[in-house]
């Protein structure tokens, strides 16, 4: 029965696949196959029978993961940026379809008329009132007297037997397909101009595919596809260009650079400090207040746990905006109460020090929630009978906590731990709702703020500067990153593993 | 079972090939929506073609076109403001507009800040610009000149209540904001070169002029007179407290100004006496809005007609109007101008448009920061040379 | 008066004790929620802007709330379904899948094992900033070909969150797994069941609370992210709360910080009460199962 089920399955992935395949759709088609093949391992290997649970999950991380992941390295090796952002096919299919007015203009008035096979007649007048006849591809001339013309109440159209004129709406429906007409005359050639008429325009450019150049059509002159843009001998390009490989381009170009090299150091420093301190910070609140609320006896427990979930529950943009406008230094809350007491005002997210040092408190604020959840966790699997072989030994409550609980709960949450480590070093989201990496700082190389961590002076650098967006270098950018977090995670991934071994 | 299958397969295909009736799409922002799709429906019924705006916020606009149409699943007309353009150009993804007689109908500037090379990308609607805003309880007449300002600011200003006197965008990165005061004495942003072009490599914003400007800028924030970090939240928040004489701002905080019932009055900012003793009224920048076609589309004759004989008309350039409370670039609808909207346009003939190429995002980057940095009191000077070094250094001029 | 001071002996001292717990508890409580007190009190504050409102409003009034639900260009309702469903569909579906690969990886013994489970973790710090481009991308591909699943489609974007649900999700469930005695499924299997049905039936009961926490992190999770939601969903009916409260600030020129902060307060009242009752699955929840008994 189960054979059954996978022929037919198989049956239907191979005919979607031939489908996929004939419409180069080949990330898609992929994917179908990895499905595909994996099913059927899974169903008919034994030894593959883990497979079975793991296969939807591997499906949908390969689709929405790592797909993603491999095609930011694809683009790490191209040019893909502003200039460079379509398809060589697509810029081919623009400038083919590039006209220039004609020099003599002549107008063609037309009518459309539709077969019942859809094929299509145009009847086109020109301003002297001559009429000629198309199917799309040609123009041929009508005599005066052709038995096709009829004319009624002054105008002339055609009749011809099977075809019908298209007026109204369907003319409208019509118009897409006689936008892609170009019929040659003479010199030049005729597109649809407008809702009623056709007008002679010169086609700019012709592509070759077997010899891969442009050619434009009035000079005479050939391009070539030169790192991303059709180039003339004499070097002219024309716009746009298009995204093409580059190798090691955009890498070569970050080691090199002088200026990356300059602010990446500062960048680097604070996003770790960062991820540390937000992290070290917000476990410590969450953890005491576990600690806390894990007593039985104490009373409201649940209502206080609930009312210290509600940082956590906001969503976090709207948290974020509500804390910048706090921050405010002329208008906000804090300095409006410090400005009655004190009389002082703090720069709180003007001044470069205040600015981290706020953003942590922001990050501590939401995070120490998730911290106490998993703490409160935690707490519940270190069996009661070791602290009370603690107390019998006569240790007190600093000392069975230092050497009992911690590096119990070290066992468990270290791993989590790590992952907010992570999560906090690619925290862009944050940043840059609150301070978009800001205040400015001196003698910066590259637009990298106080409060920039690695990856919002990614954004910064790619994004909002040089000549538009560079998603070459961004992408060049992210996979340094991740290697530097990945390797201070597996770094700490060990160190726990070791961790167990002590104390497991 | 396997009936059933091929059955929902050759559904869902068909769904996806079949009937593809033809559609205009429209990429809008919230503001025009409503008014898009009611157009749209005159359309429809006039022609039978179905029209489809499509909702987003203004922030997001600009790049969900690039993304959707790189991506094969464009519009056929999008809104959008002239410095889009730049990039929308140079990435191949809009269309040139023929707009014929109709040419005569628009106002040559919003022309020009639409045409990229030669060649004409946008329908202009509407176009804005900063002006000055009083309060005219508090200052019975405007100042014709900076002095004349900053004698109103230091009588008015008292930071205890709070009360100041001049007050304007000017939180970390808000160039745009900030430009009118470089400007006034011979600051600017690209130079031409001998095609008429705009030249990247000659950026001005760290010439004397400029640092003059960014100077005085300095000693009136020291002074009180204009309150720091002020986002547009805390513009309202000002507006709606009475808490400042005048504003540099545009026609979207009147609405504000009204709410709040001040007697307001708008004319256009004084004139700064620079360094060489001659008096400039400071430039602003203009911000043009306006349609575009898609390259891609395949409807381009009949987004062309829907903007031609739908939104080129009086109607619904006067509906615009009313909308964003912008100065038409229709020059039809001027006559049914507003006196605030006129007002705006007094400042305008002291207007330079964005500039719309790609170098520009580092202007604002960089500019940005070097707001920042004069904000907390660094020397102008310092600040904006090395804005100027950084801009040249990311555009390749270096 | 001599009952008093009995009483005051009797409970003075444990209540000295107690005091400062309860004190220092309400002083972080206080920080917890003065930003949302703030944004409540701003809903319910006929003052337009952050920066002018004060803490205790002059006047009340709804009229913020009426707003939200009545203005036709902003279906607010219309968002917090639409999130409930794509949050709540994302999280059940998140359970199941990592309840199937977590299972796996608990119990069976496979070449890579180790190494995968790690990868599953590293994978997820991949820096996503380039991610929407490509998600767009496969997205529209998917969408071509099954209409249900492409851009501005619920589904699709169900689908992208739940590829990012996976790598920690897995490793908590795993863990969790690890704690319960394969003795349970053993002596289940010696009756006749399949190593299926003794998964359905014995280990998922007994995994309840790992499942909440998982739940509720993956909810919590999916309603706050709008970045990918912006770029995928279009339309304001397709939107989530996030995305259309977004509307509300991006709009460079408009003024409803009123209306935005009265849609902030009812989606997290809704979301807090959705969280409620699973709330006493946490205490034993989350991360018991790393450690082995």
């Amino acid at each position: 029965m189960k054979i059954l089920l996978l022929g037919i399955v198989d049956a239907v992935v191979v005919w979607a696949g031939v489908g996929l395949g004939t419409q180069n759709a080949y990330a898609l088609l992929s994917l179908l196959l990895l499905g595909g093949v994996g099913l059927n391992i899974a169903i008919l290997s034994r030894r593959a029978y883990p497979l079975r649970y793991l296969l939807p999950s591997l499906l949908v991380l390969f689709g929405m993961v790592v797909y993603p992941i491999l095609y930011n390295v694809y683009i790490s090796f191209t040019n893909l940026q502003t200039g460079n952002l379509l398809q060589k096919s697509q810029v081919i299919h623009l400038l083919e379809n590039r006209y220039a007015p004609a020099p003599e203009e002549t107008i063609y008035a037309y009518q459309a008329y539709l077969s019942d096979k859809d094929e299509l007649l145009l009847l086109l007048t020109d301003e002297q009132g001559q009429h000629f006849l198309s199917q799309g591809k040609t123009l041929e001339p009508l005599r005066p007297d052709d038995q096709r013309l009829v004319t009624q109440d002054g105008t002339t159209g055609l009749d011809v037997p099977g075809y019908h004129a298209v007026t109204g709406p369907a003319l409208y429906q019509l118009l897409p397909r006689l936008e892609t007409l170009a019929i040659p005359v003479d010199n030049a050639t005729l597109r649809l101009s407008g809702i009623r008429q056709f007008k002679t325009v010169i086609k700019q450019y012709s592509y070759n595919p077997k010899t891969d150049r442009l050619v434009d059509l009035q000079t005479a002159i050939s391009y070539a596809p030169v790192d991303g843009r059709f180039t003339s001998a004499a070097g002219k390009t024309i716009e746009p260009g298009f995204q093409t490989w580059v190798g090691a381009r955009n890498f070569v170009r970050i080691f090199s650079s002088a200026a990356i090299g300059k602010d990446f150091l500062r960048v680097f420093l604070w996003t770790v400090v960062w991820a540390m301190l937000s992290v070290f910070l917000s476990f410590s609140l969450g953890l005491s207040f576990a600690l806390l609320l894990n007593d039985r006896k104490l009373h409201f427990r649940l209502v206080y746990r609930t009312l210290l979930l509600v940082p956590y529950v906001m969503p976090v943009f709207i948290s974020a905006f509500v804390w910048r406008g706090m921050f405010n230094e002329n208008f906000g809350i804090f300095n409006r109460i410090l400005g009655d007491l004190f009389h002082v005002q703090v720069p709180w997210l003007t001044n470069a020090m205040w600015a981290r040092a706020s953003l942590i408190m922001i990050n501590v604020w939401l995070s120490f929630p998730y911290m106490m959840l998993i703490s409160l966790g935690a707490l519940q699997s270190i069996p009661d009978q070791l602290y009370e072989a603690a107390r019998v030994d006569g240790a007190g409550a600093w000392r069975r906590f230092w050497s009992v609980t911690l590096p119990l709960l070290m066992i468990s949450l270290a791993p989590l731990l790590i992952g907010s480590f992570a999560f906090a070093f690619n925290n862009f989201t944050l940043i840059y709702l609150v301070t978009a990496g800001r205040p400015a700082v001196l003698g910066a190389a590259t637009p990298a703020g106080a409060t920039d961590i690695l990856i919002s002076w990614t954004y910064r650098i790619s994004f909002q500067g040089g000549s538009g967006n560079n998603y070459g270098l961004a992408a060049a950018i992210s996979i340094l990153i991740f290697v530097m977090i990945a390797t201070i995670s597996a770094i700490g991934f060990r160190m726990s593993r070791h961790l167990e071994e002590v104390y497991g | 079972m396997k009936k059933l299958l091929m059955l929902v397969l050759i559904i869902a295909l068909a769904a996806v090939v079949g009937a593809a009736q033809t559609k205009l799409t429209i990429f809008a922002d919230d503001t025009r929506t409503p008014l898009l799709r009611d157009l749209g429906a005159q359309f429809t019924a006039d022609t039978g073609v179905e029209v489809d705006v499509v909702e987003y916020a203004w922030n997001d606009l600009r790049s969900a076109y690039v993304t959707s149409t790189q991506a094969g699943e464009g519009p056929d007309i999008v809104i959008g403001a002239h410095d889009w353009v730049g990039e929308y150009v140079a990435n191949g993804l809009v269309e040139p507009i023929d707009l014929g007689k109709k040419v005569a109908d628009f106002s040559p500037a919003a022309l020009e800040a639409f045409t990229v090379n030669g060649a004409l990308y946008g329908l202009p609607y509407a176009s804005e610009n900063l002006a000055l805003v009083y309060d005219k309880d508090l200052v019975p007449t405007p100042p014709r000149t900076w002095d004349g300002l900053l004698a109103i600011c230091r009588a008015v200003a008292d930071p205890e209540k709070p009360m100041y006197g001049l007050a304007f965008q000017n939180q970390a990165g808000n160039f745009y904001q900030f430009f009118p005061f470089l400007s006034a004495a011979g600051g600017y942003i690209f130079g031409y070169d001998d095609k008429g072009a705009l030249n990247p490599c000659d950026v001005g914003i760290a010439t004397d002029g400029a640092i003059f400007g960014a100077t005085l800028y300095q000693s009136m924030l020291k002074e009180d007179l204009i309150p720091s970090g002020v986002d547009w939240d805390t513009l309202n928040a000002l507006v709606e407290g009475h808490n400042a004489a005048m504003y540099i701002t545009g026609p979207w905080l009147i609405g504000a100004i009204k709410s709040a019932g001040v007697n307001y009055g708008i004319t256009q900012i004084p004139a700064i006496k620079g360094p060489n003793g001659a008096y400039n009224v400071p430039k602003v920048f203009t911000g043009v809005q306006g349609f575009m076609v898609n390259s891609f589309s395949d409807n381009k004759t009949i987004a062309m007609d829907f903007l031609m004989n739908y939104v080129a008309t009086m109607d619904t350039m006067v509906a615009l109007m009313n909308l964003g409370d912008r100065a038409p670039a229709y020059l039809p609808a001027v006559t049914q101008a507003g006196p605030d909207i006129l007002a705006f346009s007094q400042q305008a003939a002291f207007g330079v448009p964005m500039p719309s190429i790609p170098a520009m995002a580092s202007i604002w980057q960089e500019g940005g920061n070097a707001l920042d940095l004069i904000n907390n009191g660094t020397d102008p000077a310092t600040a904006l040379k090395q804005a100027q070094d950084l801009i040249l250094t990311a555009v390749d001029c270096k | 008066m001599a009952r008093f001071a009995a009483l005051l002996r009797r409970w003075g001292p444990i209540f000295l004790r107690r005091f400062p717990r309860h004190l220092l508890i309400w002083i972080i409580i206080a920080y917890a929620l003065f930003p949302v007190l703030w944004i409540f009190s701003a809903s319910v504050n006929p003052t337009s802007s952050l920066s002018q409102q004060k803490l205790i409003p002059d006047h009340i009034t709804w009229d913020h709330y009426r707003t939200l639900f009545t203005d036709p260009n902003y279906p607010f309702a219309t968002w917090l379904l639409n999130t409930l469903k794509i949050s709540g569909i994302t999280a059940v579906a998140t359970v199941i899948l990592c309840a199937l690969s977590g299972y796996a990886f608990s119990r069976f013994r496979f070449t890579g094992r180790r190494v995968s489970l790690l990868a599953l973790l590293l994978i997820q710090m991949f820096p996503q900033m380039l991610a929407i481009v490509a998600i767009f991308f496969i997205l529209r591909m998917i969408g071509d070909y099954a209409p249900a699943l492409g851009i501005n489609t619920h589904l699709g974007l169900i689908m992208v969150y739940l590829g990012g649900a996976m790598g920690f999700n897995t490793y908590l469930m795993k863990g969790y797994f690890d704690t319960v005695p394969r003795s349970l499924e053993e002596s289940a299997m010696v009756d006749g069941a399949t190593p299926f049905q003794a998964f359905v039936r014995i280990m998922l009961p007994l995994v309840r609370p790992i499942l909440a926490v998982i739940f509720i992190i993956q909810f919590i999770t999916s309603y706050s992210e709008f970045i990918l939601a912006s770029v995928l969903l279009r339309g304001s009916e397709q939107l989530t709360l996030s995305v259309g409260l977004r509307f509300f600030t991006e709009q460079a020129f408009e003024r409803r910080w009123g209306p935005f902060a009265a849609g902030a307060i009812i989606g997290g009242a809704s979301f807090l009460l959705i969280f409620l009752p699973l709330q006493r699955f946490i205490v034993s929840g989350l991360t018991r199962g790393s450690v082995k008994e």
